[in-house]
């Protein structure tokens, strides 16, 4: 449905990272927190690749920063969610909400 | 791309290899992004784990991102990339064909059959294999360079694609005749295909030293 898609797993989890990281969100930091979180090892090529698609969906925009020496004189690329990427999240969100209603999950902490 | 040495006492490079490898895959555009935020994690995990493990890390990073970008450089120039690819295909049908001809023509024009009986049996035979190789090296550049940016997708693809017609050609003569001597000739095709990817990587590093940021120390 057109206007009413729905968020991949990877797309989701990425998004989420940028919604808890703010202004600090870029390659390392998502990378960093999705791993800390999932507790998988993520590539940074799989992060920008998920990123470049959502950026192309209007899911989240991205502006360069300064070079840093740190970097090797290269610069962070910073995203962050746009009121369209915003409403998909929530959107994914709530349709996985309806289809665990009543399933008797229990939370374990894998 | 190499990264530049700071000033800093302490800091390390990366793994020169994997770092090679990656700007062999990555685009212009994303390589600030991707390379430095490698070169930071690197880093950090060098001083916190040591250089050893930031070195495997580093390793596994390039290993899981190199398909990732080679995905990409596909997805965001499918047509160009296609249409190197099938040249490539259509340049090896129409110049292959002449290789063994021209390599006797030689052999014939200079009489070499009577006068150097031992160099004529080495062209007639490994000669003729070294022939193909270097017009699939040849064919390598020129799918290379027609691929602006997405050289290693463009040839890896096209060696893929003769590699997989080797061995389909290979199992149809060893199970139509018995005759497993056809096996052997797959290596000379694999280096074939070796050629081209080769030829891909060439180019590519050409490119990216004749773009390179002019200080590199």
């Amino acid at each position: 449905m057109r206007g009413r898609d729905y968020l991949g797993e990877f797309e989701h989890i990425i998004v989420l990272a940028l919604l808890r990281l703010e202004d600090r969100a870029y390659g390392v930091t998502v990378r960093q927190e999705i791993e800390l979180r999932t507790r998988r090892e993520v590539s940074i090529g799989a992060v920008y690749a998920t990123l470049d698609r959502l950026e192309t969906k209007g899911y989240v925009t991205s502006h360069r920063g300064e070079p840093t020496p740190e970097r090797g004189g290269r610069s962070k690329r910073f995203f962050r969610v746009t009121a369209k990427g915003a409403a998909a999240v929530s959107r994914t969100h709530h349709a996985l909400q309806r289809m665990t209603e009543g399933l008797g999950f229990t939370w374990s902490h894998a | 791309m190499e990264p530049r040495v700071t000033s800093q006492p302490n800091f390390v490079n990366p793994p020169s290899l994997a770092v090679w490898v990656l700007n062999l895959f990555v685009l212009a555009e994303k390589a600030d992004s991707i390379l430095g935020d490698l070169l930071e994690e690197f880093s950090l995990l060098a001083s916190k784990l040591g250089v050893a493990s930031a070195r495997k890390w580093y390793w596994r990073q390039t290993i899981k991102t190199v398909p990732q970008l080679a995905g990409v450089g596909f997805r965001t120039a499918p047509w160009m990339t296609g249409a190197a690819v099938a040249g490539g295909f259509l340049l090896r049908k129409l110049v292959a064909p002449l290789v063994d001809p021209s390599i006797f023509a030689v052999l014939e024009r200079y009489q070499v059959f009577e006068h150097h009986f031992s160099t004529y049996r080495f062209f007639a035979s490994t000669g003729l294999d070294v022939g193909h190789f270097i017009t699939f090296l040849c064919i390598g550049f020129i799918v290379a360079f027609s691929a602006r940016e997405r050289e290693m997708v463009a040839t890896m693809a096209l060696g893929l694609i003769y590699g997989g017609m080797a061995v389909a050609g290979a199992v149809c003569i060893v199970t139509s005749t018995g005759d497993d001597a056809t096996l052997w000739r797959l290596t000379w095709y694999f280096a074939d295909s070796l050629a081209i990817v080769t030829a891909g990587a060439i180019v590519r590093t050409h490119r990216l030293a004749a773009t390179s940021h002019p200080s590199n120390a």
